[in-house]
């Protein structure tokens, strides 16, 4: 078994122990971490937060764009740690995680992956 | 409930026009995606003017769990359960969208304190269905419907999910959905043996917001649904195109002999009606098309989204509401092709046509409406979606959403925003909370089907 460490930034620098088989959600709660969640499944992006350092694999998420990817946001209740990681939880991470759509458009290759079109296929 | 000896509900859309004033409202609210972390509740709101708690409210039933997004929610039994004595209007399903998790609440042993009565866990919907995203919620008859959005793993079509009248999982109500590519709304009406099915999107798609650009990659919905209702499966699809983008809210005439239908096109801001031809043919044809505004700061003009729309029980007016534009309005559609606009009012919105309504700042624009039986009292909320408000309203986050109540004049057309009437769900004792979708007691002008 694995473990790597879990600094919460916004929570005064509070380091948890996790296991790297399970999804971060299950494995901060546990521990007593307070996260907003929603639909467990990858979908819902409730979960969000943002990854100041670290790897994760979160191949099972569909909530999040491109743009919201190259932002540092992970999916807590998908996304398994494969490094220690410092991360932002919570709502207070979520500066950059709504825009309004009709201001501010994505490019094509800030879509979500199934329909991006990737930046040196343009050319 | 009635002075008849038997089930829920009125005999007749003409019986339930004379039913007593609603005293009482239940309106949800939610603190998904505020921030706080806190259950989502139903609240019980008086409105009973010459109580002293009158436009408060006066009890709060939280839900056992965080981040269901509490939204649309629907009674064990309503007007097509009229004739069985045994059956009771006592028992509110109140779904998260998020969660998946459906919560039974009694509403009837203390109507003014509702209490918890069982909770149908979303992880047991999804392994026993494959369903996730629950919607709308419809009695019928011996059986309670609902409709799920997406698979358990939040990809479109979804299906629908049955339910006993004891609350117990049966599985799969439809036998197909064909070709569909999304669910969201529904409603029926068994004389035509029809029922009428609307487009959101995949789970995976709405509920982490709104990605314009995928309204082009064919993300949403722009197709309503004619199922065939005895057989459970779709029978005709109209593909609404440009004209239909994202149809929502599905409303038949309460009538029950009326194959006439409406549905909202909520990013086309237009309104589609349907019906039978004398052919028996199913029809549809734009009748109301809001136009964009312009906005002083946005290079492009603003659509209206119309959220929602309903109609009063005798199907004379339908109202509805432009949640990015801020406006309610009131249409008379005595004759369905030709809708005429009778009356208007302005609450919040993006183009500033009144920021403040009532002494509170609204934050959000008009959006749930739940109509009086008698048709002459709207009451309106205006959160739309956790993640939607968060985009377009970021300030609901610390202002909260609001209710507001519109006083509708059912025999010229005309609409007033009741001056004495407001709910700050910015003051809520946990926090600014967000309101949406509100029940009577007695049943509503969304609850109710007759066979």
């Amino acid at each position: 078994m694995t473990n790597f460490t879990i600094t919460l930034a916004n929570q005064g620098g509070a380091a948890f122990d996790v296991d790297q088989r399970k999804p971060l959600l299950q494995s901060l709660r546990e521990q007593g971490v307070d996260l907003p969640y929603g639909c467990k499944y990858g979908g819902c992006i409730s979960c969000a937060a943002k990854m100041i350092s670290g790897k994760v694999d979160q191949k099972a998420q569909r909530a999040l764009n491109n743009r919201q990817i190259n932002n540092g946001y992970i999916i807590l209740c998908v996304a398994r740690p494969m490094s220690d990681c410092t991360l932002e939880v919570g709502v207070e991470s979520h500066d950059k995680l709504y825009r309004n759509p009709f201001l501010d458009p994505l490019a094509p290759h800030e879509l979500k992956a199934d329909i991006a079109i990737p930046l040196e296929a343009k050319k | 409930m009635t002075n008849h000896c038997c089930g829920p509900g009125y005999a007749s859309p003409a019986e339930a026009m004379t039913a007593p004033r609603e005293k009482l409202l239940y309106t949800i609210a939610i603190y998904t995606g505020t921030g706080i972390q806190k259950p989502d509740y139903l609240c019980t709101i008086d409105v009973d003017p010459e109580s002293s708690t009158y436009s408060q409210v006066i009890s709060r039933l939280q839900m056992p769990g965080i981040g269901d997004e509490l939204h649309h929610s629907g009674w064990n039994a309503c007007s097509s359960c009229h004739g069985d004595a045994s059956m009771e209007r006592k028992y509110l399903i109140v779904p998260g969208v998020r969660s998946s998790n459906l919560h039974i609440v009694d509403c009837g042993t203390d109507p003014r304190s509702p209490t918890l009565f069982k909770v149908i866990d979303g992880a047991e919907i999804k392994a026993r269905t494959n369903l996730s995203a629950p919607h709308t919620v419809h009695c019928l008859g011996s059986d309670i419907i609902v409709s799920m959005l997406g698979d358990a793993k939040g990809n479109a079509p979804g299906g629908y999910l049955q339910l006993s009248k004891e609350f117990e999982v049966v599985g799969r109500w439809e036998n197909s959905m064909g070709s569909i590519k999304f669910g969201y709304d529904f409603w029926y009406q068994p004389r035509h043996n029809v029922m009428v099915s609307s487009e959101w999107a995949a789970p995976n798609t709405f509920m982490p917001g709104f990605d314009l650009e995928e309204v082009g990659h064919l993300k949403y919905g722009r197709e309503i649904h004619f199922w065939d209702f005895e057989k459970r499966e779709p029978k005709q699809t109209f593909y609404l195109g440009e004209d239909g983008l994202i149809p929502l809210e599905v409303r038949f005439h309460h009538n029950p002999d009326s194959s006439h239908g409406f549905v909202g096109a909520a990013l086309s801001a237009n309104i589609i009606h349907w019906w039978k031809d004398a052919a028996g043919d199913w029809q549809w044809e734009k009748i109301v098309d809001v136009g964009n505004e312009p906005h002083p700061e946005w290079p492009i003009p603003i659509p209206g989204v119309i959220s929602v729309i309903l109609l009063s029980m005798d199907d004379r007016y339908l109202y509805l509401c432009n949640w990015l534009h801020g406006d309610i309005r009131q249409y008379d559609i005595s004759d369905p092709h030709n809708a005429k606009l009778t009356g208007q009012v302005w609450m919040g919105g993006l183009l500033g046509r009144a920021p403040k309504v009532n002494g509170v700042k609204v934050t959000g624009g008009p959006q749930m409406i739940q109509l009086s039986l008698d048709g002459k009292r709207l009451y309106v909320t205006t959160s739309l979606f956790s993640t939607w408000d968060n985009q377009f309203y970021p300030e609901i986050r610390t202002n909260g959403g609001c209710m507001l109540m519109v006083n509708c004049d059912t025999e010229n057309g005309g609409m007033e925003i009741d001056p004495l009437f407001v709910v700050d769900f910015g003051k809520e004792p946990n926090g600014p909370s967000r309101c949406h979708e509100t029940r009577y007691p007695g049943g509503d002008c969304t609850s109710d089907i007759w066979v």
